[in-house]
């Protein structure tokens, strides 16, 4: 380093930037008691483990139990993502979430003509209960579950895994992510995957896990993809609030009662880059949560009155350049989400913006966690900021703005405002805003905007040996020859015929995996059968007839 | 630039040579007067295909519409082109045309020809370049057209006038009724179709444009239907077929009223393109030092304006 | 606003849109609005295109010029698809650029496809708008 650029880095002079939020709240020099906290405690904040929330779900807090550090893995063939399961664990993870590759997000099969360069290229390739039988050897789905970083058909293809391996649907551990609305409205697109046809999904696989699988959690609102496709703090809360209270509504109208599924959901959340700001974020979650569960919905169960919530911190924070500075930052963000009171965590690798996670990045996420747990202190004293004049001010608006752009969403109908596009317009304006800002510098990303640093190593990058991938994919198309296909077409015609009435169609998804049918095939049927094309990329037609 | 080899481009455009009628079309829309000759032609040798123009309020699911009209089209063999008009920003002259997005799962088929055009808010080169652009698909030998356009402006709904058939999109959210009569807009409708038809309030609507339309008492020999459709399920797009068939049927009757209707259809081209060259002339100076000294005498009071008009326009 | 006769004339009509199954539209969507307000026609078709989709696209539209987002990792694969299918159908004349995560040491692989414009992390608008200009010889405004 040149003896310039040391004077320079010494040198360097630190002005404020900005008043308002991240999210874009203006705030005051100086907070002080004119909320009147002390008045309102009982009514706005409660003893942690006391309705409304605000403080947290538990009067224990992290001392009886900590947050589940959690960690993401996922690349390759189901071998490829069970070495590094393997690896994370021996690192002290205690928790897993694989990470599926785009194909199996979107149910579409490896062997799927257009697409075989991205099968396992940024998440692992499940494709097929074999598939996830091999990824989860190791592991006894009734004393450890997966947390499946997915929502198409995760649930299902385990069920089948637990079918075939003789293990009662309701022993299964794990959780997945079916929250389709969330989905259709971050860049999956109304014509793969329209709104209504969404909403029923998720309806169908709340209803049926809930009833069968009560040690199944059900990652929903997910609220971090919300986020992450454009939303402000408040975003997350009006977006999620109204993808969970229509599904209330709605499973309400099937018979089913919010004290009975509740329990089961927990907020997928993100931690964005301004502290003060995200804790008052998981605080005000936690009130609406509670106060529409109670008003709105009738809730007697403290368990569904509480909502838990599950945090990843955000990816779109972090900046390609100079990418060390990211360990700062998801230490910064990490440090939110722990002062917020979630209940587990996924650190970003601070290589997440240039590959998927290399091992060296994978084990500072985790010591991240470890130094906060350890060091830091973050998980001695519940809800720390509780009574900061200014946090539980950012509480207050942040709850206000929730409810007022909730209002108007509900006013449309989440569904609709999904499927007409006016929530993607939303969202496009948000992230052209932002974007204006960068460019006048009213907001400000190291690295990105301002501080850009000069030549750089190139950042080092995840690569695997695609031979297992490869091999993966002939094993599949071998797969589908040997198979019973007169059994898998008896099965897919069932499936078939109760898709296209109103019952729920999750029994049949899993008789025709249990039978070795593809994501691709039994996906593609259901869509047939509720009268979208077989593939949604119109590309291929469905093998199987069904008249 | 050479001058147009005409029949080379006919048989080109009659052997459906995609590059050839794109090209076309961005030549139409940029009003190179080098097409006149081509525009002529294409004119006398068109009139053979039905043009269908869809439009209704922003929101109101008309590309979701006409993507599952396309395949139904499609499913009966039926070859399709589409020409999604989108407006132009008014402050930047930017458009972002979005269309595609609901239409992608036929980008890849031969049968199905998609063209997006920015409204570009000049005073009726939209309404020209659309035409056009019509005249041009018509000799390609598709079995349909349709032209949608977001039913906001006069400059969109000015398209409406060139379509054979006009399929107007009402929806029963925010109150799109009322605004369609207050604009005027139901005037232009052959076939209504209320969109949403699952809404709560579908029933009513549907109920209230059928009441409308009664009491405007419209073309001889033909009463609007009003039908309900779900653009996302495709639910009420047979019918909606069905229905621009049959207007297809009536216009083929040499009836006074039909032969009234396509005299108004001409009258308002006509005028197009009138207002389209004096724009030309006035504000986009193809002829400035021509007009340049008229005009400086009007600012001295020397001439006045309407002296100048008439000058342009005999 | 410019009507006038040229065909190389007009305003530049840019087609944006992304391959294969990748859902991160966020940042072509912010693009393709900062390209209407600096006055260009953006046809936006989206994520979730195959490639011989997007070809026939490009032709149908006449698009001046090409943009791709990828977040992916596979836009090398994706690239070469591209360009093959181009070249077949006859389009190889309309101009690639790609955008997103795009690493520096694959730049020069990607000029070998055919792509002559490449914003990575760090690329601004302004980047994009000079070689829109540059690439169609069309000007703004």
């Amino acid at each position: 380093m040149s003896d310039d650029k040391n004077s320079a880095i010494e040198s360097v002079k630190v002005k404020l930037s900005r008043t308002r939020t991240w999210g874009g709240m203006e705030t005051e020099n100086v907070y002080r008691p004119e909320t009147g906290i002390d008045q309102e405690y009982e009514e706005k904040l409660g003893d942690p483990g006391q309705y409304p929330y605000t403080r947290g779900v538990s009067e224990s807090g992290y001392r009886r139990k900590m947050w589940t550090l959690r960690n993401i893995v996922g690349y390759g063939a189901p071998e490829d993502t069970l070495e590094g399961i393997r690896s994370a664990l021996a690192a002290g993870t205690a928790g897993i979430n694989v990470v599926p590759d785009a194909l199996t997000q979107q149910a579409v099969d490896p062997d799927h003509p257009a697409f075989g360069v991205e099968v396992g290229a940024e998440g692992c390739s499940i494709a097929c209960a074999r598939d996830m039988e091999r990824l989860t050897q190791d592991i006894d789905i009734t004393q450890s579950g997966v947390a499946y970083h997915y929502g198409m058909l995760a649930y299902a293809v385990s069920a089948a895994v637990a079918t075939r391996r003789g293990i009662s649907l309701d022993k299964m551990l794990g959780s997945s992510m079916p929250d389709f609305l969330s989905y259709s409205l971050s860049g999956w697109g109304q014509q793969v995957f329209p709104a209504a046809f969404a909403h029923k999904a998720t309806l169908d696989c709340l209803e049926f896990s809930t009833q069968n699988s009560p040690y199944w959690a059900v990652a929903m609102p997910q609220a971090y993809d919300l986020r992450e496709r454009g939303a402000p703090p408040w975003g997350e809360i009006a977006y999620g609030m109204a993808i969970v209270n229509r599904t209330m509504e709605d499973l309400v109208s099937r018979g089913l009662s919010v004290d009975e599924v509740a329990p089961s959901l927990a907020w997928v959340s993100t931690s964005d880059i301004d502290f003060f700001e995200e804790v008052a974020k998981f605080r005000a979650v936690r009130r609406v949560w509670a106060r529409t569960m109670k008003e709105r919905f009738g809730a007697t169960n403290p368990r569904a009155m509480s909502i838990r919530m599950a945090c990843h911190t955000a990816g779109k924070s972090l900046v390609y350049q100079q990418p060390l500075n990211n360990l700062s930052r998801v230490a910064i963000q990490s440090f939110a989400a722990l002062c917020g009171g979630v209940q587990s965590l996924e650190a970003c690798t601070f290589d997440e913006p240039i590959c998927i996670p290399t091992p060296e990045a994978r084990e500072l996420a985790t010591r991240t966690q470890q130094i906060l747990a350890h060091e830091v202190g973050a998980a001695r004293t519940i809800d720390p900021l509780g009574g900061s004049y200014y946090v539980e001010a950012l509480t207050d608006e942040i709850e206000s703005r929730a409810l007022a752009m909730l209002a108007d969403i509900e006013e449309k109908g989440i569904v609709e405002a999904i499927a007409d596009g006016s929530l993607e317009k939303l969202m496009d304006e948000h992230n052209l805003t932002q974007e204006r800002e960068m460019a006048s510098k009213d907001r400000i990303m190291v690295g990105r905007n301002d501080f850009v640093p000069g030549e750089e190593e190139q950042p080092k990058r995840f690569t695997f040996d695609k031979e297992n991938t490869r091999k993966h994919i002939a094993r599949f198309i071998e797969m589908k020859k040997t198979r019973d296909n007169d059994l898998l077409q008896d099965k897919l015609r069932k499936l078939y015929l109760i898709a296209q009435g109103d019952d729920n169609f999750h029994q049949a998804m899993i008789d025709a995996f249990v039978a070795d049918g593809t994501i691709g095939e039994v996906w593609g049927t259901v869509r047939m059968a509720n009268g979208l094309s077989y593939d949604p990329f119109h590309v291929i037609e469905s093998p199987f007839s069904f008249n | 630039m050479e001058p147009l080899d005409l029949e080379q481009i006919i048989s080109a455009l009659r052997a459906g040579e995609l590059r050839t009628a794109a090209r076309l079309i961005s030549r139409i829309e940029n009003n190179d007067p080098e097409l006149l000759p081509l525009l002529k032609k294409l004119y006398l040798l068109g009139g053979n295909t039905q043009v269908v123009g869809i439009t209704g309020p922003p929101g109101a699911g008309k590309s979701t519409l006409v993507n599952q009209l396309v395949s139904s089209y499609r499913q009966n063999d039926k070859r399709v082109a589409v020409l999604a008009v989108d407006p132009s920003s008014p402050f930047s002259g930017g458009a972002i045309l979005g269309d595609r997005v609901r239409m992608s799962r036929h980008d890849a088929d031969p049968g199905v020809f998609i063209r997006s055009m920015a409204s570009r808010g000049s005073l009726g080169g939209l309404a020209n370049a659309a035409a056009d652009t019509i005249s041009l698909l018509d000799i390609m030998g598709w079995d349909l057209i349709i032209v949608e356009t977001v039913g906001v402006g006069q400059n969109e709904l000015e398209i409406m006038r060139h379509a054979d058939t006009v399929v107007l999109i009402q929806t029963p959210e925010s109150g799109d009724a009322v605004q369609a009569v207050k604009a005027g807009v139901l005037e232009i409708g052959d076939i209504f179709a209320v969109n949403k038809a699952d809404h709560h309030d579908a029933d009513k609507l549907a109920a209230a444009i059928a009441d409308m339309v009664a009491s405007k008492g419209l073309v001889e020999g033909w009463i609007p239907e009003v039908i309900k459709t779900e653009a996302v399920s495709g639910k009420g797009i047979d019918e909606l077929m069905t229905h621009i068939g049959a207007h297809q049927n009536f216009l083929k009757d040499s009836t006074p009223a039909v032969r009234a209707r396509n005299l108004q259809k001409v009258r308002f081209r006509v005028l197009d393109i009138c207002k389209q060259n004096a724009t030309r002339k006035l504000l986009e100076g193809q002829y400035a030092s021509d007009i340049e000294p008229k005009l400086s005498a009007v600012v001295d009071r020397e001439s006045d304006p309407y002296t100048v008009a008439a000058e342009l326009i005999d | 606003m410019n009507d006038s006769a040229n065909p190389q004339s007009g305003k530049i009509r840019c087609l944006l849109g992304m391959l294969g199954t990748d859902v991160h539209s966020k940042g072509i969507r912010t693009l393709a609005q900062l390209l209407r307000d600096a006055g260009i026609e953006v046809i936006y078709i989206g994520e979730h295109n195959t490639v011989p989709g997007m070809v026939r696209s490009i032709i149908v539209e006449d698009a001046d010029v090409v943009g791709l987002s990828f977040l992916s990792s596979n836009y090398l694969d994706y690239c070469e698809q591209l360009r093959d299918e181009m070249r077949d159908a006859g389009a190889s004349d309309t101009p690639v650029m790609v955008g997103g995560i795009i690493h520096q040491e694959d730049y020069e692989a990607l000029g070998a496809l055919g792509v002559s414009g490449i914003f990575g992390p760090g690329s601004t608008t302004q980047d994009v708008l000079d070689f829109l200009q540059q690439a169609t010889g069309k000007t703004l405004n």
